[in-house]
Order: C-alpha cells, then sequence, then structure tokens
C-alpha cells in the first residue's frame, strides 16, 4: 500500500512539474488582465471585424465538417473498405503536419496557379485570400478531430442494435438516423466542439492561405508585430476565454451525456484499430 | 522477483530527469555554448542573406557560432521593448524603427546608437514560369513598360503590408513616384486600398506565394531576389528608393498606419546596433565588426555600399568598432 503512495506522490510531482508549461502561462494571462484598456483594444473596429470573420468562418468550417466528415467516419466504422488503414492514417496526418507546411501544400493546390484553384480561377472564382482559404486552411487542421471522434463514436455502437433494426425492416439510411447517430452522438458533438476550437485557433495555414480577411489569430500576430505585446495580449485573452468555454461546454455534454471525456474517443480510435 | 528496489529505481529515474533538467538550464552548460554564440534578431527580408550567407561566413572567419532570427523589423523591434527578445545584435530594415521604438527615455534606452550598414533598392521580381515570364523579360530590357504588364486584369502581383513591414510602405511610395515619375497618374491605382486583400501579405508568405508560381510578380528588396534565384527587373532610381541622391524625392511620400504610426519615405538603410540586451557583447563586437567589414559578400546580395555615420550616442559605441568605422570613412 505504502509503495504505490509513493509512485503516486513522485507521478504527482512529475505531472505538477508539467502543468507549469501548460498552466502557468494562461494562468498568468488571467492574472495580468486590464479590463480596461483590454475591452477598447476589443471594441476596435478592426477587432470585431476579426471576430466576425473567425465566428463566421469557423462555424462553416464545423457545419462542413459534419456534412462531409460524420458520413465518412460512417463509412469506415462499418465497411470493409479496401486499404481501410491507409484511408485512416491519411485521415490522421494533417495532425502531425506543422501549420506552415500545411499552409503551403493547400496553396500549391487551391492558389490561383493551383490543380483546383486554377480551374475554379477560370470561372472567376478565388479560394485564397476570402472566407474560402480561410475555411479550407481551417478544415485541413481540424476535420480529423471530427473524423476520428465520430468514428470512434460509431464503434462504440453495439451493432447487434442496428441488426435489430434492420430485421425490423428498417434501411441503411433508416438505421443510421435512428440507431447509429444518436447513440454515437455525444462522440461526434465532443469532437464537432474541438474541431471547432482547433478550427478557431487555426493561425499557420491560415496566414498562407489567406491572410485577408484577417482571423483573430492572424490579427492577433499583426497587432503583435505592429503595436507588440501590448497589441496582442488582449486577442490572446479572447481566444483563451473562448476555448476555456468550448473545453467548458465540451466537458458539460459529457456529463449530460455520461459520456466519458474530451480524450477517450481520440484514443478510442487509435486502439481499436490495431 | 526482487521487487523492492523498483521504486527506488522509479525515484532513481525521477533524480535523473530533474537533474538533466537543472543542468540543461544551468549557466555552465550554457556558458560553454553559448559564450561563443551571436544571438541576432534581424529584419525578415535578410533571412536568406543571413542564413545563408553572413551567418556562416562570420563562423567560417571568426569560430563563433551564429544563431540567426527573423522577424518583421517593427515586429523585432517590439520584441525587444517588451523584452520577449534579449539579442546581442539588432538589424533593421528602416533606421526609423530604432528612433521610433527603441531609443530614448519612452522606450527604455534600449538602444543607444545605431549604424547603416548598406543600402538596398526596391525591384520587381517574377516567376520564371509565370505565363508573364516573356513579357516580364521584355520590360528587363526596356521594350514593355513593367507596369503595363501589372495593369492585365489577370497577372497576380503581391507586396507587403504597411501596416507591419516598411517594404509594405516602401511599395506604397514606389507607386507613387512611378506614378510622378512617368506621368501616368493611373500606376499607383493597380495597389487599390493600402491593404488590398488581393495583394497584400507578411514578407515570407509572400516569397513563397512567388516561389511557389501561385503570383506572378512581387515587389521585393533586391537581396531578397537574388537570394532566392529569382529573376527581376530594377527600377528607375527616382523610384526604387535606393540612392540617397533622391532622398528628398522620396520624402514627399509618406503613410499613417492604422496604429497610428507616421511613416515618410527616405532611402533603403539597414543598420545594425548592439542593444542594451547583450549577453554575449564579445561577440556582438565581433559579428558588427565583421559585417562592416564585408562589403564584397553584401555587394554579392545586391546591397548597395554606404558611409557608415554613427547615429545616436557615438561614445557608447564599443573602440573597436569605432575604430574601424573611423578607418573606413577617412577618404
Amino acid at each position: 500500500m505504502k509503495r504505490i503512495n509513493i509512485t503516486y506522490i513522485v507521478f504527482g510531482l512529475l505531472g505538477g512539474l508539467l502543468l507549469i508549461d501548460l498552466v502557468l502561462p494562461v494562468a498568468s494571462l488571467m492574472f495580468n488582465i486590464e479590463w480596461a484598456t483590454w475591452g477598447a483594444a476589443l471594441r476596435h473596429a478592426d477587432a470585431i471585424k476579426a471576430l466576425k470573420v473567425s465566428v463566421v468562418s469557423s462555424l462553416l468550417t464545423v457545419a462542413i465538417m459534419a456534412l462531409l466528415g460524420i458520413p465518412a467516419a460512417y463509412v469506415l466504422a462499418r465497411t470493409e473498405l479496401p486499404f481501410k488503414r491507409l484511408w485512416i492514417s491519411l485521415i490522421f496526418l494533417p495532425l502531425v503536419v506543422p501549420d506552415l507546411a500545411g499552409g503551403i501544400l493547400l496553396l500549391q493546390t487551391f492558389g490561383p496557379y493551383g490543380i483546383v484553384g486554377g480551374s475554379f480561377e477560370a470561372q472567376n472564382i478565388r479560394l485564397t485570400n476570402n472566407l474560402a482559404g480561410i475555411v479550407l486552411a481551417q478544415l485541413f487542421v481540424a476535420a480529423p478531430f471530427v473524423i476520428i471522434s465520430a468514428l470512434a463514436g460509431f464503434r462504440s455502437v453495439d451493432t447487434k442494435l442496428e441488426w435489430a433494426a434492420a430485421t425490423l425492416g428498417d434501411s441503411r439510411w433508416e438505421i443510421f438516423r435512428r440507431v447509429s447517430l444518436p447513440l454515437a452522438w455525444p462522440g461526434i458533438a465532443s469532437g464537432l466542439m474541438l474541431g471547432w476550437i482547433r478550427a478557431l485557433g487555426e493561425f499557420g495555414s491560415t496566414l498562407i492561405m489567406a491572410y485577408n480577411p484577417h482571423t483573430l489569430p492572424v490579427y492577433m500576430w499583426v497587432k503583435f508585430e505592429s503595436d507588440g505585446l501590448r497589441g496582442a495580449l488582449p486577442t490572446a485573452f479572447c481566444l483563451v476565454s473562448m476555448a476555456v468555454i468550448a473545453v467548458a461546454v465540451s466537458m458539460l455534454i459529457s456529463r449530460l451525456t455520461g459520456y466519458a471525456d474530451v480524450v477517450p474517443p481520440l484514443s478510442k480510435a487509435m486502439t481499436s484499430e490495431r | 522477483m526482487s521487487h523492492p528496489p523498483s521504486s527506488l529505481r522509479l525515484i532513481g529515474v525521477c533524480l535523473l530527469l530533474l537533474t538533466f533538467f537543472t543542468l540543461a538550464g544551468s549557466p555552465q552548460a550554457a556558458a560553454q555554448n553559448e559564450e561563443s554564440t551571436v544571438s541576432v534578431l534581424y529584419a525578415g527580408s535578410l533571412a536568406a542573406v543571413m542564413e545563408n550567407g553572413v551567418g556562416p561566413a562570420f563562423t567560417k572567419a571568426t569560430g563563433y557560432a551564429f544563431q540567426g532570427e527573423a522577424q518583421g523589423s517593427l515586429g523585432a523591434a517590439q520584441m525587444i521593448r517588451d523584452h520577449v527578445r534579449t539579442p546581442d545584435i539588432f538589424i533593421s530594415a528602416d533606421p526609423m524603427v530604432n528612433v521610433s521604438v527603441l531609443m530614448g527615455p519612452n522606450n527604455g534606452n534600449l538602444v543607444k546608437w545605431y549604424v547603416p550598414v548598406a543600402s538596398s533598392q526596391l525591384v520587381l521580381a517574377y516567376n520564371p514560369r509565370s505565363k508573364f515570364a516573356a513579357k516580364f523579360e521584355q520590360a528587363s530590357t526596356g521594350r514593355l513598360p513593367w507596369y503595363e504588364i501589372l495593369e492585365t486584369p489577370s497577372v497576380h502581383f503581391g507586396r507587403g503590408d504597411p501596416t507591419i513591414d516598411p517594404k509594405g510602405y516602401r511599395t506604397l511610395f514606389l507607386f507613387r513616384l512611378a506614378g510622378k515619375y512617368y506621368h501616368r497618374p493611373e500606376i499607383p491605382k493597380l495597389l487599390g486600398e493600402a491593404e488590398n486583400p488581393d495583394q497584400v501579405f507578411p514578407e515570407i508568405v509572400l516569397m513563397a506565394r512567388v516561389e511557389s508560381g501561385q503570383f506572378d510578380a512581387g515587389i521585393f528588396y533586391k537581396h531578397e531576389v537574388i537570394a532566392h534565384k529569382l529573376p527581376y527587373l530594377e527600377l528607375p532610381p527616382e523610384i526604387n528608393q535606393g540612392d540617397a541622391r533622391f532622398a528628398s524625392l522620396y520624402a514627399e511620400e509618406s503613410y499613417t498606419t492604422p496604429s497610428g504610426r507616421h511613416v515618410q519615405g527616405s532611402p533603403i538603410l539597414f543598420t545594425i546596433t548592439i542593444p542594451e540586451t547583450v549577453r554575449h557583447r564579445e561577440a556582438a563586437i565581433k559579428f558588427a565588426t565583421f559585417l562592416l567589414s564585408s562589403s564584397a559578400l553584401l555587394k554579392d546580395f545586391g546591397f548597395g555600399m554606404v558611409d557608415h555615420p554613427i547615429a545616436g550616442d557615438t561614445s557608447l559605441v564599443p573602440a573597436q568598432l569605432r575604430e574601424l568605422i573611423a578607418r573606413n570613412t577617412k577618404p
């Protein structure tokens, strides 16, 4: 018994050391809030515009991720797709590709002379330097969260229930709509929430795909470049607050639905593939 | 199965980890590698020149290691003022950045003097695979006015962001000066808004866009274009802001950033200083001396040579450096 305690104490201390890196910077931001000046900075027309761009683009991204990501996850969870592991690895890839590299690759594809961008350009449609460019960059980094959470969600659904529905005459679409989706929803919802906050905070590839109109993270960088820390901190505070709210809401969803936590969907998707 | 040692082993591993972190961060460990390293915070456009040219040459000539960091001049100066960077050397793309952000009691007196290193000029660079490359080539031999190519609606060209980048506002000046020089008042209108989202990008992104062929052309400093091996065409000294003889002409143009900073046209000058944040003084002096005596290397990169008049408090310039400057400017 005693030995376990020592282990816990040591582990606790080790974890505590890590918290210095994870939590202290955020805490110090919270302790250094200058309400008056930051409030004014965040009410600046450019800041409000950036907030609007960020909210609109990230919500669009969430809608697209749901519309395209959930079906993709369902196919991966329920069918014997050839090269399934390859597809899943490819979906994981953007999670480990550096943002800037992702941005450059996106630009080469969707830029005015890119493979896809070129044909849109011919129709006079631009895919960079506008909302489309921002959404493409956000999708690249955030969609994996949704697909993987949804995949784990669908896998956690007992297939016997789906068979039961099938024996009662439900079509595949009805089974999806009435059985699989509702049962997997908590996992999908927390994936969408994580994806949303990842999209909202996306900086590196957005900078390359669409420097303008500025999203909040790009605006923060521009203020850092033009006005230094003083200029960047209010926006940093705004972004961190939104992230805190998103994590809190995600936890609340898990709590209300009895779905374990934010992280399990990811780990489940990774282990069950083995 | 001898279990007792396992918890000891665990504690051992932890101690080892702790020792590692303490050692890695200790002054002794740092001293071994750092005493002979110079950390240089430099204007973003110098990235390729510094990392591929000056840095390696400095290490080869002196044995000191070179640790460079590229940031927009203005952003870099703010970082020094906000104490988020403590470089040994600061190289700015505009003398005024020293004056307005780092010098004087309002700025904590973090810079007390600076010296011009070299001049540069704005050029129009293009991607050799662009479908307009042949036209740009014609323009470079004077058979076609460059601005007429940019007037073609399907030509994509980019420029720096005037709110954060000296090159950005100098490009605004370039087009206004060109309008006057060629008696074509429509030339500045090619840019649209100062912040035209279709054209304006941060330095590094702009270069990536032209290099990857997603932009046909862009306005750059000559040294950037040479370092990145892009074809370019030179512009007349009356508008390229690289010739001190036209200083009064350049000074007719000005721009106010959204955060209220007022900037005026001036010849493009890169300056060097040892800010008060210096931690490796000896290495810093070595580097400044090296850069101020590397005119051949700088010329290869397309810089123009200038005198090195000290601005600010001359008495605070290290003696070694002062002597070098005096020797260079004597004749």
